[in-house]
């Protein structure tokens, strides 16, 4: 009965507010009319349109591929990268100084302001959307490593010390995963981050991807498929939050009271 | 005797180990020498590798060559039509205004939903089903709308910022202590005076986590927007870098959309400081 309940209000919640705002809009709809607010049945006749044929040569499905293909690519070379080097900058105290002032130059300048360079230095190919997908979760990916190793209870490194851990020991068996809740926040934000950041580069240019699409519903005056495509690209943003929270998880336990 | 002689001798020595860094939360001066020279050898690589010729001067040039066309850009509007500060000016009235505005419906909205029930039941759903989809992927449909001018960029500015603002003020609110809302009441407070006078100020912190988040996404969306659509400011003037293949006026455009960023959550910090510091708010 208990699981039931909880099945219930889980699955009801998402259910009615997905209710509300589609009656919503469709009150904003007759009141505003006209092309400019499609009603959702207009949306959901351009989505049953849209996944039947081919746009730009690709499928729909083809083009969510690209954009995730992109992401993926670059948010795992982003971790690969980033983690290490913002965790050693946590750890040893010259390696930080010498690295954070040319970091620090190039933290504030947002991602997407790299699009123009990036398409400079890497063409016009998969080369500039994977690099600024990379930067973005790149940069957060350091920062929070960073953050969380540079905060580590000093408490528990003097513990581990006066036990007579080895400097390696008290990097890998407390400061690590001491530094883990902060590096999982990171992990959530720097995917969001990439996101946002694939369909910025698409927006500026791409044949391909989920921004492609919503960009040749502006060039086509077609309010619908852009509306389309936006709801694809919460309804997979979404999804990869989920899944990540999933993840974190299975990898800390220790915060399932928090999440 | 012997015996515990020896046995102590063979005990692991352990070594004498430098101060872990997390033991350090000071810097010292020698700290600061190993940075400066460390950013210097990072200008002079980078000189040399531009002057050496192994990266072409159409993807990057040496840092001598973009302190000239700083120099240059400040006066001179060629070639993308305003000088450096005009692209700035244009982009910080335009950021802010959007922020500005975000602030001013957002954290009010994001309090009165953490607060009152039935407001919180009516638009915590729309928010949610809003919110995955990041702001950038309304640029379409608001040049749509809006047309590609002012409109349509302050509008997708306030929306990236309106997000974050409405998340922290509403998660401030609910996180007030509830033992200090029954003090209130206690003594009599009404259900307003109990909102302003006790959730208000404990929400702080987290208003100002909020407006920093808000400060930080209207800046990267005002760079997506005008590197879209757009005939000034400092987006618009890293867009026109690349089509002109002129990586000096690229990297300088980007340089002043960092600092310009920096400087304003700087300045947000500090008015976090004076009023909003967790010595000021004790609740």
């Amino acid at each position: 009965m208990k699981i039931v309940r909880a099945l219930k209000s889980k699955l009801l919640l998402p259910v009615m507010s997905v209710g509300i705002c589609i009656a919503i809009w469709q009150v904003l709809h007759l009141i505003i009319g006209g092309e400019f607010l499609p009603s959702p049945y207009q949306v959901y006749r351009e989505a049953v349109r849209m996944f039947s044929v081919k746009i730009g040569g690709n499928t729909v499905w083809m083009h969510v591929y690209y954009s995730l293909r992109r992401v993926v690519i670059a948010y795992l070379l982003g971790a690969a990268t980033g983690l290490p080097l913002g965790m050693y900058m946590g750890w040893n105290r010259t390696f930080d100084k010498v690295v954070k002032p040319v970091f620090e130059v190039l933290r504030p300048i947002p991602p997407i302001a790299w699009i123009p360079i990036a398409i400079l230095w890497l063409g016009i190919g998969e080369g500039p959307k994977i690099f600024i997908c990379y930067v973005g979760a790149f940069v957060i990916f350091v920062l929070n490593a960073y953050t969380g190793m540079r905060y580590t209870d000093p408490l528990l490194i003097a513990a581990a010390r006066t036990y007579g851990a080895s400097r390696r020991q008290q990097l890998f068996n407390v400061a690590i995963p001491a530094s883990m809740p902060s590096v999982f926040a990171g992990v959530q934000n720097a995917l969001s981050m990439s996101w946002m950041c694939v369909l910025a580069a698409e927006l500026v240019g791409a044949r391909e991807g989920v921004g492609y699409l919503i960009i040749q519903g502006m060039d086509m005056y077609k309010p619908p498929m852009i509306m389309v495509g936006m709801i694809i690209i919460g309804i997979i943003g979404a999804s990869l939050a989920a899944i990540l929270r999933r993840f974190e998880r299975v990898v800390c336990p220790w915060r399932r009271d928090l999440t | 005797m012997d015996a515990i002689e020896a046995a102590a001798c063979k005990l692991p020595l352990v070594p004498r180990q430098p101060t872990p860094y997390a033991l350090k939360l000071k810097a010292s001066a020698r700290d600061n020498y190993i940075s400066i020279v460390s950013f210097a050898a990072f200008l002079v690589a980078w000189e040399l590798v531009c002057r050496l010729g192994i990266i072409g001067a159409y993807q990057l040039v040496p840092p001598s060559q973009l302190v000239t066309t700083f120099i240059m850009k400040l006066t001179n509007a060629n070639p993308d039509g305003g000088t450096l500060l005009e692209h700035t000016e244009t982009s910080l009235v335009l950021a802010l205004t959007g922020f500005g505005a975000a602030v001013l419906v957002g954290v009010p909205l994001g309090l009165f939903m953490g607060w009152y029930k039935p407001l919180d039941i009516m638009v915590t759903p729309i928010f949610d089903a809003v919110r995955p989809i990041p702001p950038i992927a309304w640029i379409p449909l608001a040049i749509i709308w809006l047309g590609i001018g002012l409109p349509a960029k302050a509008f997708i500015i306030w929306l990236a910022a309106f997000v974050p603002c409405v998340i922290n003020s509403y998660t401030g609110i609910k996180l007030t202590n509830p033992v200090l809302i029954r003090v209130a009441q206690i003594y009599g407070a009404s259900n307003w005076e109990t909102f302003y006078k006790i959730g208000v100020p404990s929400a702080i912190p987290m208003v100002f986590t909020g407006l920093k988040l808000s400060l930080n996404a209207s800046w990267t969306t005002l760079v997506a927007a005008e590197l879209l659509a757009a005939s000034q400011g400092l987006g618009y003037l890293i867009q026109m870098g690349r089509r002109l293949a002129k990586p000096d006026i690229i990297i300088v455009g980007m340089l002043t959309i960092g600092f310009t960023g920096a400087l304003m959550s700087w300045g947000l910090n500090r008015i976090e400081a004076r009023f909003a510091s967790s010595k000021r708010v004790r609740l």
